[in-house]
């Protein structure tokens, strides 16, 4: 029976104490709970996304939940009207870029303070550590007034290489890179390897699991960055969907076309989220990073 | 080790053994440190740097000590904006602290399908920020065509003003950030609960203890390092709040949401005056230091 009891649960309500009436009640109020909480998590969400089949006489005055009519012919005419093409294929750009700087920079990085150890690598593990509490917004002003002086307004590369600059995947790194078996690095570096050969051909493929976590997260990230995406891109035509987004509001864009395009807004990072949900959920509970 | 090998038998000075030894894991660090340098650590200084200054557009004028800070604290919105920014926080730990722990107890107690739960409540999380401010602009809008007051008609309930009521606007606000962020941090809780032993619990059934006994002898401390530490964090967060009063107010009604982020907004890239916006970001991150200082020093006191 004890044994049982270890594979069913890890909760606080034992096996045994479903014998009696009261607990099983409980248990029932616990079930009916989360699924509120549930509830509540998914339903704003289905709600965004039938309404938007719907037309504006519908949406305001027709209570119903589900849509007259599923015509995604508004769909179309909501993307070409508010040429999302363009800011999809610009934030796609934003994303790629950001993705492979984020992977790149912080693997290096992490993989450098945990394996190489060079003289001085306490002390930037330190700040790195630091920068974790360091409110990140408030150095934005003199970030922007850099950027503006060394003419990079009006391009991606400082989204890019701002993602490869994140405390918190260089402490994933790192802390994946400690598990690493020390003797496999000191046998390639007997053999002659270089430390860079090492990271890319040996620590980076036995890395893959850590690297994908990176890569949804950093994806995640890039996608959904609003303010320094906005101040480096306004009026470049470079605009992300975020940018964009923003600028709907006060603007001509009907309430319809503003809730189609937060439904395309929406749709990626979800898509992406429903194909990977069990490694994600997994990963933010193992690193205890929310991502 | 083939280093350590060779220094042996050419006998090299010493310091060209530690550039040799040294010199490739410096290489490798060089470039994060200077994408951390330029996104980070530089701009943090040039802050304070700047909010000494006097400037025209982006030059630098003159040095004015800290009369931008005087400008700054004498400004009408200087004192609703600290003021609300304080709201924010304590309505964010009002609401927003206990529902993940609550939530993840309940849900780490169930038994068939968690994985769906836990699918379920992470998913407004990974919703862009600025979506989820724009849906929720569309739920909370006043008059008859908010989706709650359509909600409420049915119910025979009047309209309500929802945002554009002073008094509702901030723990409105803090509600829809509660919504996207509560379920990420109850998995985080989950994964905590699901570490603690569950001998634990068997021996403390033996001893006779309830399930409330249980929750606050046995679950409630095995998570209390992981509460105070989102505790931390939530407060270094929600201190920065710009997006939403940005975007579902603009500070409004009548500078009743207005938060100390949305000051630097105004002040960088409304006014262009970007000394006054620097000095405002060195108050933030003092306030925020003496925070943490005083969480952390809290939390000491408590241990012992």
């Amino acid at each position: 029976m004890a044994k049982k009891t270890k594979i069913d649960s890890s909760g606080i309500i034992r096996d045994f104490d479903l014998k009696r009436a009261n607990v099983r009640l409980t248990y029932r109020i616990i079930y009916i709970v989360s699924c509120i909480a549930l509830f509540i998590g998914v339903a704003p969400l289905i709600w965004i996304f039938l309404s938007s089949f719907k037309d504006l006489k519908e949406f305001i005055t027709e209570m119903t939940i589900f849509p007259k009519s599923y015509d995604l012919s508004r769909f179309v005419v909501t993307w070409n009207a508010l040429h999302f093409l363009q800011y999809y294929r610009n934030s796609f750009i934003s994303v790629l870029g950001s993705v492979f700087c984020a992977v790149f920079f912080n693997g290096l990085f992490g993989y450098a303070l945990s394996k190489i150890q060079p003289a001085g690598h306490k002390v930037l593990y330190t700040l790195i550590l630091w920068g974790l509490l360091i409110p990140a917004t408030t150095s934005i002003v003199p970030l922007f007034i850099n950027i503006t002086r060394l003419h990079l307004n009006g391009s991606f590369l400082p989204l890019w290489l701002s993602m490869g600059a994140n405390a918190f995947y260089v402490v994933l790194f790192k802390n994946f890179f400690d598990s690493l078996p020390k003797s496999l690095i000191e046998a390639a570096k007997i053999d002659g390897c270089t430390d860079m050969y090492i990271f890319f051909k040996i620590a980076v493929p036995l890395s893959q699991a850590i690297v994908m976590v990176v890569v949804m997260y950093s994806i995640n990230a890039a996608w959904s960055d609003f303010l320094l995406p906005y101040l480096t891109l306004k009026g470049s035509g470079l605009e992300t969907v975020m940018v964009r987004l923003f600028q709907f509001r006060g603007s001509r864009a009907s309430d319809m076309d503003i809730l189609r395009a937060i439904v395309f807004v929406i749709i990626p990072p979800v898509v992406l989220f429903l194909v990977f949900q069990k490694r994600i959920t997994q990963v933010t509970m193992q690193s205890g990073i929310k991502g | 080790m083939s280093t350590a090998v060779s220094a042996l038998s050419i006998k090299k000075s010493p310091l060209s053994v530690f550039l040799q030894k040294n010199l490739s894991g410096w290489m490798m660090l060089l470039p994060s440190v200077i994408l951390f340098s330029f996104f980070m650590w530089v701009p943090l200084f040039e802050s304070i740097q700047l909010s000494l200054y006097k400037a025209q557009g982006m030059r630098f004028v003159q040095f004015v000590g800290l009369q931008n800070y005087f400008d700054v604290f004498a400004h009408p919105d200087f004192m609703p904006a600290i003021v609300n920014t304080f709201m924010y926080t304590f309505w964010s730990l009002i609401i927003g602290f206990l529902v993940p722990v609550i939530t993840a107890i309940l849900i780490n107690e169930v038994r068939k399908g968690k994985s769906l739960f836990k699918i379920g409540i992470y998913l407004p999380n990974i919703v862009p920020g600025m979506a989820m401010i724009l849906m929720w602009s569309f739920i909370f809008k006043p008059g008859d065509t908010g989706i709650l007051n359509i909600l409420l008609k049915f119910m025979g309930i009047p309209s309500q003003a929802w945002l554009t009521n002073p008094e509702w606007t901030i723990p409105l606000i803090v509600l829809t950030l509660t919504w996207k962020g509560a379920g990420a941090t109850a998995l985080l809780y989950i994964a905590g609960l699901q570490g603690i032993d569950p001998e634990l619990y068997e021996a403390a059934i033996i001893d006779g203890a309830g399930i409330w006994r249980r929750i606050r002898h046995i679950t409630l401390p095995n998570i209390y390092n992981l509460a105070r530490t989102m505790f931390v964090l939530q407060i270094i967060a929600v201190f920065q709040i710009l997006y939403e009063p940005l975007v579902l107010t603009n500070g409004g009604p009548n500078n009743a949401s207005i938060s100390i982020m949305q000051l630097v907004f105004r002040y960088a890239f409304q006014q262009f005056d970007y000394p006054k916006a620097a000095a405002v970001s060195v108050i933030i991150s003092l306030i925020l230091a003496v925070l943490t200082a005083l969480s952390f020093k809290l939390n000491k006191v408590q241990d012992m």
